[in-house]
């Protein structure tokens, strides 16, 4: 087991380092570069200007060459310097990471909570009236895209009943008297993105865990296990559910990893500052040293989610097993 | 299940407890109740801010800030003139307070720049001319990126006079006729900065890093302007709190928040549901406004959208290597096949002007004299006959032919900009009734201006604007020596490829120029060869738009580069 967890975090470590070369190389293919957009934002930078801040910048240098000292300066722990919003790497993403962080953890638990107890509900009563009901709310939300959504949510619970606010993190320039103050408040603010969000999970989650709970509610050691006498809620939960819970193990882990990758057109819609908006701007403004950092983060989480879903496989079900 | 719900429904109950008076406002107001006070004023912008280093930041909402916090010697009021703002006086060789001296040969200006007596840093600390010094010195280092280098570096000097700290002898580089024009010139506040530049100025990067304006961004220190920052979240918003220490009247509002909203869909949504008070300039797109506009009208909301012409200019760059491009009747007949009135008030209702050239109307350079340039009406018989005497008869389709050859272009531009695209169509079907085929060929903006006009890439025509200020030399896009190519590095702005000596010349001669009435002949008589031998087909001048509250008084909109923000301590909500 152990030799298996090194083993794979080896390769994730290669995967990173070969996956953050070919992601630098790609940035460096776009045209433009942040020196354009000085340009476009100050027409009296002259030709001098210009051809000085790309030597400043490094970016009159070849891709390689760029490449290592950025690994360079990472290995010296300095993350670098963000071109767009002129800070720290550290002090920009920090926050970003944070709100992206709960907004992401709340919309997934939330899905988490309400799409899997709907899945398995419908799994153990098919064809009935709620199936059919929850099944279209699913395929409807699955539909449904989230911008979309989240300016009907605005529209209704804002513009119209003024119940929630459009955008935001908080309310600006609030002081807090206490953390529960804080708390409702911030609070206030990620209903309607989470609910946006949520929407396409909710269908996502309750479609897999009806599918993987029916698949699971038809073996044979279900109907041993009444045969035998079992109460009903031990064939559900410890016989059915735990053989459902290879395949929910799967899409909740590819969930769990972009926690940290935002949702760039929601954070847009409702003006939420998480890392998604702050990957593409920096993508847009060719901010490397924001844009690598995201992407290596967005990178570890998809290979440590994989790797956490592989372990909880055999958790989850003992005829798996790592040597 | 039955629990979430009601989970659901006690969070949502909870949040409408909850709201907040600034959540009710603009409901209220929009209904004619209640009305916005002097105690906050909440400003949406749908474009990104950076830090608030002058001497470092770039971005148009940095800038759109920073005239809040930080004034400079001088700016551009709202009528377009030149104003001192930290000086006393704009100083001027008439006035005596500048003059033209030489220095082993070459000539040089000096200028004494005398400061408000009163105008002191948001600590107390007096603004001095070490202030303005120490601001050279860093944007001088080759350890710090700033952007535009010259208006810094243009000071060689600065000395004291009669050993006054608030005036200043400036003794510039160079003897050009704009020395006084230093409104991007910040101070730079010498009790915080000076010690982290002299720790950290020899690494690259390393005063960038180090700098207040970076590790304490809310340090009161930093600023001089009506306002100070008192919260500051990249990517979210700022807040603003009045300076006492301001030199000048203190402003009416007590506070004012800045908020990101980048999505320009949900500005209006934002703005009804009183999350934000007001939408800057650096929001809604024409067209969105427009249609706010008519709203406001039919839903009787307490809002105003203000539309000023300003210093953009939208234009078609022609590629003057193109074969066709080449023969000036062709250039002549696609401009006189477009009809610019009708253009304007189809797509725009008038809102913004037909061009004529790149000197836009809120310029002091500006002329549409007939007699000064080349004026082109819409006049589709002249269109008709410059092709028919430049070879091109009709072919069989409609489309002119010569040699065997299509007369065809295509027109590039950004993809997804509506206004553009519209702009394009309507184009194609003026141009073809004179039996010119133009195909539209869109690109992603950074795709277009990072590779296609910036190699000069395209093909015939690059629809796009120019962002522009008042009395600027436009050196840096009609300068032969401005031609992108390969050697230079793909540096300049003349994507057309347009050489003129006798342009070149004048253009070098103006710098120098110091009389004001033989500076403006001189850029007609460039303006001249401009609209002669058409390198550009101007389409319209650009304007900008901002939503007020009715209620909101003072609050004008400049049209060029120095915002209404300028003039922030003079908005009024009582």
């Amino acid at each position: 087991m152990t030799t298996y967890i090194l083993r794979r975090l080896v390769q994730t470590l290669m995967v990173i380092v070969i996956l953050s070369y070919v992601c630098f190389s790609l940035m460096t293919l776009m045209p433009g570069d942040p020196v354009e957009l000085m340009i476009s934002a100050n027409p009296k930078i002259t030709q001098e200007d210009v051809v000085r801040l790309r030597a400043f910048y490094g970016l009159d240098q070849p891709t390689y060459v760029r490449y290592f000292n950025w690994v360079g300066e990472i290995a010296k722990g300095d993350l670098g310097y963000s071109r767009t919003y002129r800070i720290p790497v550290t002090e920009m993403m920090g926050p970003s990471l944070k709100a992206t962080f709960v907004l992401s953890m709340g919309s997934l638990i939330f899905s988490i909570l309400i799409g899997v107890p709907l899945g398995i509900y419908c799994a153990l009563k098919p064809n009935s009236k709620m199936d059919y009901v929850v099944n279209m709310f699913n395929f409807g939300g699955i539909s449904l895209p989230s911008f979309f959504l989240g300016i009907v949510l605005i529209i209704i619970f804002s513009v119209g009943l003024g119940w929630l606010p459009a955008g935001g993190y908080q309310t600006t320039g609030m002081h807090y008297d206490s953390w529960f103050a804080e708390m409702l408040d911030k609070a206030k603010y990620l209903i309607l993105p989470i609910l946006s969000l949520s929407v396409q999970s909710i269908g996502r989650f309750s479609r897999f865990a009806r599918s993987a709970m029916v698949e699971a509610m038809r073996n044979d050691f279900i109907r041993t296990a009444r045969a035998k006498g079992m109460s009903e809620k031990v064939v559900i939960w410890k016989h059915g559910f735990r053989n459902a819970l290879i395949p929910l193990i799967t899409i909740v882990a590819i969930s769990f990893s972009s926690v940290f990758s935002g949702a760039l057109i929601t954070e847009s819609l409702f003006a939420y500052p998480g890392v998604g908006r702050l990957i593409y701007t920096s993508i847009i403004g060719n901010d490397f040293n924001v844009a690598m950092i995201s992407f290596i983060i967005s990178i570890a989480m998809v290979l440590v989610m994989n790797l956490v879903a592989d372990l909880l496989y055999g958790a989850a079900d003992p005829r798996i097993s790592y040597k | 299940m039955k629990n979430l719900t009601g989970l659901l429904v006690v969070a949502m109950l909870v949040a409408a407890c909850t709201k907040k008076d600034a959540g009710q406002t603009a409901d209220v107001q929009a209904q004619g109740g209640a009305k916005l006070t002097n105690n906050e004023l909440k400003i949406g912008i749908s474009q990104e801010f950076e830090n608030f280093n002058p001497l470092i930041s770039s971005m148009l909402a940095t800038t759109y800030m920073q005239r809040m916090v930080n004034r400079t010697l001088v700016t551009i009021d709202a009528d377009g003139k030149w104003v001192p703002q930290l000086a006393k006086a704009i100083p001027s060789i008439e006035a005596g307070t500048a003059k033209v001296i030489k220095v082993g040969g070459k000539e040089k200006i000096q200028a004494t720049w005398e400061l408000l007596d009163n105008a002191v840093w948001g600590d107390g600390t007096p603004i001095t001319c070490d202030d303005f010094s120490l601001a050279v010195k860093i944007a001088s280092s080759p350890n710090v990126g700033v952007g535009e280098k010259e208006v810094y570096t243009q000071v060689e000097k600065i000395e004291l006079v009669d050993k006054n700290p608030k005036k200043c002898l400036f003794t510039y580089e160079k003897a050009k006729w704009d020395f006084y024009m230093l409104g991007t010139f910040y101070p730079v506040p010498k009790q915080l900065e000076e010690a982290v530049f002299k720790k950290y100025g020899s690494q690259k990067e390393g005063y960038e890093k180090n700098s207040i304006y970076s590790k304490e961004p809310t340090n009161v220190g930093l600023f001089n302007g009506p306002y100070v920052i008192s919260e500051l979240q990249l990517g979210d918003h700022v807040t603003f709190v009045p300076n006492p220490k301001f030199y000048g009247t203190q402003p009416h509002i007590k506070k004012i928040i800045v908020k990101l909203i980048p999505n320009t869909g949900t500005l209006e949504a934002n703005l009804r549901s009183g999350t934000i008070d007001l939408i800057s300039t650096l929001g809604l797109a024409l067209d969105q406004a427009l249609a706010f506009e008519k709203k406001i009208k039919s839903e009787n909301l307490g809002y105003q959208v203000l539309f000023q012409p300003s210093t953009v200019y939208e234009h078609i760059d022609l590629n003057l290597d193109n074969p066709f491009l080449k023969d000036v009747r062709v250039r002549k007949a696609l401009n006189f096949a477009i009809n610019k009135e009708d253009l304007v008030n189809a797509l725009f209702e008038g809102k913004q002007q037909p061009a004529i050239h790149s000197v836009t109307p809120r310029d002091p350079w500006f002329t549409a004299d007939p007699a000064k340039v080349t004026v082109y009406k819409y006049n589709k018989r002249e269109a008709e006959r410059l092709l028919d005497e430049a070879g091109w008869k009709p072919g069989a389709d409609g489309i002119r032919v010569k040699d065997g050859k299509r007369l065809s272009f295509t027109v590039m531009t950004t993809a997804g900009n509506k206004t553009r695209e519209l702009v394009q169509v309507y184009l194609q079907n003026q141009w073809k009734q004179v039996g010119i085929e133009v195909n539209a060929k869109n690109e992603p903006a950074r795709v277009f201006f990072g590779e296609t006009t910036k190699k000069r890439a395209f093909d015939s025509m690059a629809l796009f604007a120019w962002v522009s200020s008042p009395e600027n030399t436009p050196k840096s896009t009609f300068s032969s020596k401005n031609i992108p190519t390969a050697k230079n590095g793909w540096s300049g702005q003349n994507y057309m490829g347009w050489s003129n000596a006798a342009v070149d010349k004048t253009l070098d001669a103006l710098d120098t120029e110091m009389k004001h009435e033989k500076r403006i002949e001189m850029v007609h008589e460039v303006l001249k060869a401009y609209t002669d031998e058409v390198p550009v087909l101007p389409l319209y001048y650009r304007s900008d738009v901002a939503v007020i509250p009715t209620q909101l008084k003072g609050y004008r909109l400049t049209g060029h580069q120095f915002p209404e923000t300028n003039v922030v301590e003079n908005w009024n909500l009582e």
